[in-house]
């Protein structure tokens, strides 16, 4: 009982993880349909600027509220010198951000090494979970998730900056014409995801080794969650999300690391043959 | 009002399709630009939105110079559009739809007010209906809603009649008539129903190739054939 409630628990918390680098790459590809590749690199960038800070002498939580804001930055320096010269070309998209993808990695190393860097653990403890310890920055890691999605629902569908950023997105010329400044909130809208994406490297560095590679492991299950899910949709994310993470984390606490790649892999081909565009059917 | 002078455009990758427009709106003037496909008509709206790059001449609203702006620019500038085919956002509300008419021009705080309702009762009652679902004629009403919230001084309209049943076209005019009155608005409409023409504009001008080649007064329209038919029959 208690061990099931354990694979349940992680696999919650991997669903958890893998979606708040979803949500950075759902309004990038999702919904400004821009295929970037170079979005592990950002993620990559957020766990890297929580090394600076705290080589620093900053705190982890200083450096989780300063890692948004520095990749926000970065996605507006690459929004205006690469992006925008890209839009709506989709293999010039896929060269133009594998290019920057190189770059960037190259760039850490540079400035880093090619060796993992060490972000401790900021909070250590372990906590009682219905009977079984769990550790409690997994929790936040969590709960930092659940947050992001939430804010980032509400941000989208709720506000008047978000209406105003989804009519540029579904009708780019009318919404010019209606006055809003279609240049701007481009940037605005890239820079915001390029932030969830460095909120996403920088809570997650602690579990993980950070070296120049992390950004790939993470990246590929959440484009397949987002073609599984369906493009341009917040509920897509998470399905698809649920989907990805949870057949991984079952298959693998029952067989091995290799079997739930397979299945992953396997599953993402059967839903798209099913459901070409995705589970919710690219619902905007 | 709005002046151009000597207007010349064209999509990139391809030659001119205005060939040195000259046209004068006054205040609250409500002129019809009527011709056959192809000549130029949608082109012209275009380009004094911005949509389109104009490669010589002169476009103004008063002093302000629009040429070479973009078209955000020109909407901030008192200029409204409601295009062919009206693109209102079908997945949007009717509501979310008129916001998106007033957020560039007031900014992020602005709400509906409820005088648009007054002046439009069918959209009051379908607010937070979907715009997709509505019919046509419904549709065309909400673009020319979303157009005017934000108090134009201009109303571009291209083909607002098209597709729609001649009941439908009528209470539409109305409606254009007693919004373009209130708020004192200059309108250029183009538009192949000659009644529309007749019953909502005082001057029609005519393109041909590019170019503003005559004018008449609307209400001659009714009666003379043959003016029609050099302009317009194919």
């Amino acid at each position: 009982m208690a061990q099931t409630f354990v694979i349940l628990l992680d696999a919650a918390n991997f669903t958890l993880a893998l979606l708040l680098v979803t949500l950075g790459l759902l309004i990038i590809f999702g919904l400004m349909n821009v295929i970037n590749m170079a979005h592990g690199e950002l993620f990559l960038l957020g766990a890297y600027s929580v090394v600076v800070v705290e080589q620093r002498g900053g705190s982890f939580w200083l450096a989780l509220v300063l890692a948004p804001l520095a990749l926000a930055l970065i996605g507006v320096l690459i929004e205006e010198v690469v992006i925008r010269h890209v839009y709506r070309r989709f293999i010039d998209t896929i060269l133009a951000t594998w290019g920057l993808s190189i770059g960037l990695k190259q760039a850490v190393i540079v400035g880093f090494g090619a060796t993992a860097q060490q972000v401790p653990n900021p909070l250590p403890q372990a906590v009682r979970v219905v009977g079984t310890l769990y550790p409690l920055y997994r929790l936040f890691v969590m709960a930092v998730a659940v947050l992001a999605a939430a804010a980032t629902f509400l941000l989208f569908y709720r506000t008047s900056l978000g209406l105003a950023a989804r009519a540029v997105i579904a009708n780019r010329s009318m919404a010019s014409s209606l006055g809003l400044n279609t240049r701007r909130m481009d940037r605005m809208t890239f820079a915001f995801g390029a932030a969830l994406a460095g909120l996403a490297g920088a809570v997650m560095a602690p579990l993980m080794s950070v070296d120049p590679q992390m950004g790939v492991g993470f990246l590929i299950p959440a484009f397949l969650s987002i073609l599984v899910g369906g493009a341009g949709s917040l509920l897509g994310a998470l399905l698809g999300t649920t989907l990805i993470a949870a057949a991984s984390t079952l298959v693998s606490s029952v067989w091995t690391q290799i079997v739930a790649e397979i299945t992953v892999f396997g599953l993402a081909i059967v839903v798209i043959r099913l459901f070409p565009r995705g589970l919710t059917g690219g619902r905007r | 009002m709005l002046t151009i002078r000597g207007l010349s455009a064209g999509y990139e990758g391809a030659g001119d399709v205005l060939h040195g427009i000259d046209l004068d709106i006054g205040p609250g003037e409500r002129v019809a630009l009527m011709g056959r496909n192809g000549m130029g008509k949608t082109t012209l709206l275009r380009a004094i939105m911005g949509h389109v790059r104009n490669r010589s001449g002169r476009v103004a609203l008063d002093s302000v110079d629009l040429a070479g702006r973009p078209p955000f620019a020109v909407s901030n500038a008192g200029v409204a559009y409601v295009p062919q085919g009206r693109e209102i956002f079908d997945d949007f509300t009717v509501e979310e739809n008129l916001r998106l008419g007033l957020l560039g021009k007031i900014g992020m705080r602005a709400r509906v007010p409820e005088a648009i309702f007054a002046r439009f009762p069918m959209l009051g009652e379908r607010r937070s209906q979907v715009a997709g679902s509505m019919s046509g004629g419904e549709q065309q009403l909400l673009a020319i809603a979303r157009a005017v919230i934000g108090a134009p001084r201009l109303l571009l309209l291209d083909e607002p009649s098209e597709g729609l049943q001649p009941s439908i076209v009528q209470s539409l005019v109305a409606t254009l008539r007693a919004v373009a009155g209130e708020h004192a608005m200059s309108m250029l409409l183009v538009e192949q129903n000659v009644s529309m023409v007749v019953a909502l504009t005082t001057r029609c001008l005519f393109i041909e190739n590019g170019c503003v080649v005559d004018e008449c007064d609307s209400a001659r329209l009714r009666d003379d054939r043959a003016l029609l038919d050099r302009y317009l029959s194919v």
